[in-house]
């Protein structure tokens, strides 16, 4: 079966998690549908129950989430990443969290209904779920640890640290309230860390 | 009757473009860059995008409170006279070379250069959600009071070309300055 570049990518992804039977593939692949999405799109709104697990191919999306009138970024997801409001999809509950886009997007997507249905017929993808997110979740423990741990200024050189790209990517804003500090200290610190 | 959905996703992707500069380029650049004078004393960087807030600042919020944006309503746009002269003065290829700002709208030298990137960044982002909207909305019957002329009113659809080819031309100027 002949899949596009970005079926091939998300292949590769799912192959570096937990390889899957070729029969697998061909069953689990087609069902990801291409779908596009310019700058500051809604895709998922909170009280909604989640209805796509996204595959990002292109741009930068955020799961967030409104205190009062501010809104905090929890994460971000760019390619090559699984994208969407996790726990809505995995536990079919309404959501909490919004997602969007930051950026021009490009994804692969597929049906909440028709993931669990293949999660259900074959166990290796269900192998493959749960190596996934021992390693989202690690991520999350270690994003965790240190918003509790750092100082402003070890938060902001750990975001620049792990993805120096991102600042040219999105509005700062969304870097500060994903970092916990607010903007003015952010563009301090952009001042103060580059000399 | 204009095509909205054509002008509106070209006006999209003139904002895009706006926004994209901002984000890869103004808001990572050093404070003291974005505060220095252009050369012959012509306004900084900072001071080219506070001049295009102060605008932002008046009309993004009554766009935004006229636009109903329902998918039910097919959206409708006739250009006016008035609101062509205005984009014609404005598009940077077409326009008058130098113009003198108005008096609410001309920008303060040492204002916290960041903070006015962020201004910009957040407004341009409204304005796409203008856009969006305006698909799904009769934009003749919105009219907005000019910023510079009370008494006088444009459609929604003339604003929001004046307003980005606005944009435009002092994205330009900004861009000389880099």
């Amino acid at each position: 079966m002949q899949f596009s570049e970005d079926h091939e990518l998300l292949k590769a992804h799912l192959h570096a998690v937990h390889p899957l039977d070729n029969e697998v593939y061909e069953a689990f692949l087609p069902l990801w549908k291409p779908f596009e999405a310019g700058r500051k799109q809604q895709l998922s709104l909170a009280g909604g129950q989640e209805r796509y697990l996204y595959f990002t191919s292109s741009g930068v999306q955020r799961v967030y989430t409104l205190n009062g009138d501010k809104d905090v970024t929890i994460v971000f997801t760019y390619a090559p990443s699984f994208g969407g409001v996790l726990d809505s999809v995995l536990l079919q509950t309404p959501s909490a969290y919004y997602y969007e886009t930051l950026t021009p997007s490009r994804f692969l997507r597929i049906p909440v209904t028709q993931l669990h249905e293949i999660l259900n017929r074959y166990p290796q993808t269900e192998t493959l779920m749960r190596k996934g997110l021992a390693f989202t979740l690690s991520g999350l423990m270690e994003r965790l640890a240190e918003l509790q741990c750092l100082s402003s200024e070890e938060k902001f050189r750990a975001l620049l640290r792990r993805s120096p790209h991102i600042l040219q990517l999105v509005p700062h804003k969304y870097l500060a309230g994903y970092i916990g500090i607010d903007t003015t200290n952010f563009s301090k610190l952009m001042n103060r860390v580059r000399i | 009757m204009e095509n909205v959905k054509k002008i509106m996703a070209e006006l999209e992707n003139r904002v895009e473009e706006h926004i994209h500069f901002a984000v890869s380029s103004l808001q990572n650049m050093p404070e003291q860059q974005l505060l220095q004078p252009a050369p012959g004393g012509g306004w900084s960087i900072a001071q080219c995008i506070a001049h295009l807030n102060s605008y932002g600042l008046y009309y993004i919020p009554l766009l935004e409170k006229g636009m109903t944006g329902s998918s039910a309503e097919a959206g409708y746009y006739k250009s006016s006279w008035l609101g062509n002269y205005f984009t014609k003065m404005m598009e940077p290829g077409s326009g008058k070379t130098k113009m003198k700002a108005f008096k609410n709208h001309i920008p303060a030298a040492d204002a916290d250069a960041h903070a006015v990137i962020a201004e910009f960044l957040a407004q341009q982002e409204r304005l796409l959600g203008c856009l969006r909207k305006a698909q799904g909305t009769n934009l003749n019957r919105l009219r907005i009071p000019v910023s510079i002329a009370s008494w006088l009113r444009m459609n929604a659809g003339d604003v929001l070309r004046f307003l980005i080819a606005h944009n435009e031309r002092h994205i330009q100027q900004a861009r000389r300055n880099c």
